[in-house]
């Protein structure tokens, strides 16, 4: 999950859609983002290169709208709506999930297990 | 009528005074203010001129007798102060430009004329060279306007270094001349001594006045503009497009510029600051009994109607008893009253949910009518749209001494260090007030330590300031976020604070040797007048340091936190390498320079997400921690202040 400068970065991601709830006067999503490249990628628990500057989702609220659109703790946010979440300060990665004008956030995110799982699929189909 | 005719003979004399200097002068910088001001007075004449025309275009119109004009055409929505301030161009040179220090340094003077209501208002000037990364005017100008304002921003140059007198060689020689030199030189000067330039100014339709246009002398061109509405008022710092004119091929007076403007557009409608209206009232909540009527005095003054007891506590800065928001209100005048006198008025305002009703009972018909003028004429101001949510500041700077110039040996650092003077006591001002206010004594701790940097800052006689990092990251081994609290920061000489350094620094890691082997640490005496300015510009943006390059504003703030647990961190990543030769080695390609732009003003449209390019190999980002926090103004809440100082520095936001 790491990057090579000037190489492109090939994930394998899901898309997973998020409705904000609206509470009171604000739109939430019910999670928690760590990282970004003015963040020490050393502390992120979740990245598995520690020189990762991404942006990791680090707490899920229970029931609430991001756990149930299906994303997961650990999970690396590559885009939201379009914009890249790979190469961006912590405050722009927040500033860009928390626009007032948006109900609905479209995230690409990463995890381990999708790699396993698209490597396991691969290993038992193999392409002829 | 006559007023304009007034002031356009009155710029008449001012341009033939600014002609006549400009003949006589022999200095180039006198040349230079001359021509800025003949430009400006031209440009007046011109504005002028077509105001006149305007003004004769509407009488010429009231005598049609219009058709169906409604009574409500006549309501104008208040005016205001609009005030622009801070006005930040930044430069776009091609790095091997920028960096070179030899080779003869070409210079522009600039300065920038804005036009708002048929006044023109003029920047001061400033010289331009490859040094700069951007232009800055420190000025601020206040003016009157409506709310449908245009704001005209021109920006002017003129080549600093173009032999003037050319017009005095004799013409032989100086055809000789021409026709020697290059071809782009040739031009210049060929265009130069044309006898007789004249300007042709309209003056509203009528012949065409030909002003005289001195032959000799700086002229200088129209580099770049933009226009600026309503709509891009705001409380803090924004980015404009310009419109840029010329090419570098065919123009000595061209700059690279960036191709925006950063300024600082805010206006206070009247609305705001003044009483519209205020008088004694009734006023009554709807769903309560007739017996309830409570008499107050209100006032109504920016979007809402305060009640207040007595009329005394108005002045006396009393809370009111009760205030009524008048922005997204529904008003009517209901029917006469029939158990009291006089025509109640009713007020209903959504909060929330629900709906609140207050009624109000004037004394008399003429009173109730007054009331809802004034209520009518709040909502044509209510045009001022986002100025009316809250009041904008505008400040005039009360006139300072300018920092000395000094002259430039092609290196910025000396203006710093002459010019920190001025700042490092406002700083500790404002560090003292930004730590009583947040409490954060208790969650510092040592934290009189770091401030004492700041007290101990007396003027440079020893030429060696402190040096609270002097470290710099290796590549290697990003993460070793140490701090340690325990050592004591300063100590009594001043010496560089080992205590703050992260211990994986490569290079010039020991802090002793690298004060004592850098040979540039007397002369440009880097991080103490940074670190002020660090903070400086996360403190109030009026404080922002004046005349230094974005280049070392970066790099001063790039990584620096005000420190968690107690002692002030601070990760030096290009200045270090900046420190070592007088000129930063790394590759500051313009998007580093983009990059800068959004971490200083505050609000940025361009959100350049390549900041991490301009780092190059030498050093990760701030991987010290200490989340790097932008300079946006104390207003970031407490909770954001304290989880970035907090020790774990691995921030995390909830969305």
């Amino acid at each position: 999950m790491s990057f090579v400068p000037g190489q492109p970065v090939t994930a394998v991601v899901q898309r997973i859609e998020i409705q904000k709830l609206c509470q009171g006067e604000n739109l939430i999503l019910g999670f928690s983002i760590g990282g970004g490249i003015d963040q020490d990628p050393g502390q992120n628990p979740f990245s598995e290169d520690k020189s990762d500057k991404g942006i990791y989702v680090t707490r899920i609220t229970p029931g609430g709208p991001a756990e149930v659109a299906g994303l997961r703790i650990g999970d690396k946010i590559m885009q939201v709506n379009g914009w890249d979440m790979t190469m961006v300060t912590h405050d722009q990665a927040r500033k860009k999930l928390t626009k007032k004008r948006e109900d609905v956030v479209r995230l690409l995110i990463t995890r381990k297990s999708l790699e396993e799982a698209v490597k396991h699929s691969k290993g038992s189909h193999p392409r002829q | 009528d006559s007023d304009i005719q007034k002031k356009i003979d009155h710029e008449i004399r001012m341009r033939d005074g600014a002609c006549k200097l400009l003949a006589a002068c022999s200095q180039r910088d006198q040349a230079l203010e001359a021509a800025k001001s003949l430009q400006t007075c031209s440009t007046r004449i011109m504005a002028y001129m077509s105001e006149l025309q305007r003004m004769k275009e509407a009488q010429v119109m009231q005598n049609v007798p219009r058709s169906d004009a409604s009574p409500m055409d006549d309501r104008l929505p208040c005016k205001g102060k609009v005030a622009i301030s801070d006005l930040r161009i930044p430069l776009m040179w091609k790095d091997t430009e920028y960096f070179k220090n030899k080779g003869e340094l070409h210079r522009c003077a600039v300065f920038c004329l804005l036009q708002l209501g048929g006044e023109i208002f003029d920047t001061d000037m400033v010289i331009v060279d490859r040094t700069l990364t951007d232009i800055c005017f420190d000025n601020t100008i206040v003016s009157e306007a409506s709310p449908g304002f245009e704001l005209r921003v021109e920006l002017y140059s003129c080549c600093s270094e173009d032999d003037y007198s050319a017009g005095s060689t004799p013409r032989k020689l100086a055809s000789k001349l021409s026709s020697s030199l290059g071809r782009s030189a040739g031009k210049k000067l060929r265009a130069a001594m044309e006898p007789g330039a004249c300007s042709p100014v309209s003056n509203g339709g009528a012949a065409p006045l030909l002003l005289p246009v001195p032959s000799v002398g700086p002229k200088y061109h129209l580099l770049a503009h933009t226009t600026l509405w309503l709509s891009h008022v705001q409380d803090s710092f924004r980015t404009h497009d310009l419109t840029i004119s010329g090419n570098p091929e065919e123009c000595s007076y061209w700059l690279p510029l960036y191709g925006s403007m950063c300024c600082r557009l805010a206006a206070q409608p009247h609305c705001m600051t003044r009483q519209m209206m205020a008088g004694w009232l009734k006023v009554k909540q709807c769903g309560g009994d007739p017996k309830t009527w409570t008499k107050v005095y209100a006032v109504l003054k920016a979007t809402s109607l305060s009640c207040y007891k007595r009329q005394e506590d108005v002045d006396a800065n009393v809370e009111p008893a009760l205030t009524i928001g008048i922005n997204t209100t529904r008003i009517r005048a209901s029917e006469k009253d029939p158990h009291g006198k006089g025509q109640n008025i009713s007020i209903s305002n959504r909060y929330g949910g629900e709906e609140v009703t207050h009624t109000l009972n004037t004394e008399s018909r003429e009173d109730t009518h007054s009331w809802m003028e004034a209520f009518w004429q709040h909502f044509y101001d209510m045009q001022w749209k986002q100025c009316c949510d809250d009041l904008m500041k505008i400040e005039l700077p009360s006139p300072r001494k300018p920092a000395p110039v000094t002259p430039k040996q092609g290196s910025l650092y000396h203006e710093m260090i002459e010019s920190s003077d001025d700042l490092s006591s406002t700083v500790s001002d404002i560090l003292a007030r930004r730590m009583q206010e947040l409490e954060l004594r208790s969650q510092l701790g040592t934290s009189p330590t770091w401030m004492s940097v700041f007290e101990e800052n007396s003027p440079k006689s020893t030429g060696f300031p402190v040096r609270p990092c002097t470290s710099r990251l290796s590549g290697h081994s990003p993460h070793s976020p140490h701090r340690l609290p325990s050592r004591s920061p300063v100590s009594p000489h001043r010496c560089p604070q080992p205590g703050l350094l992260s211990s994986d620094a490569s290079l010039t890691s020991d802090s002793d040797s690298h004060c004592s082997t850098s040979p540039c640490s007397h002369r440009h005496g880097w991080p103490e007048p940074s670190s002020s300015f660090s903070l400086l510009s996360s403190s109030p943006s009026r404080l922002r340091p004046r005349t230094l390059s974005l280049d070392a504003k970066l790099s001063t703030l790039r990584g620096r936190g005000y420190g968690g647990g107690g002692a002030f961190q601070c990760s030096c990543q290009p200045p270090s390498s900046s420190l070592l030769a007088p000129h930063p080695a790394s590759s500051h390609s313009p998007l580093s320079q983009r990059s800068t732009q959004t971490t200083l003003s505050c609000s940025s449209s361009t959100s350049s997400s390549s900041s991490s390019n301009s780092e190059g190999s030498h050093s990760p980002e701030s991987s010290e921690g200490g989340p790097f926090s932008r300079p946006s103004p104390a207003r970031r809440s407490l909770r954001n202040l304290r989880a970035r100082l907090d020790p774990r520095n691995w921030l995390q936001s909830q969305v």
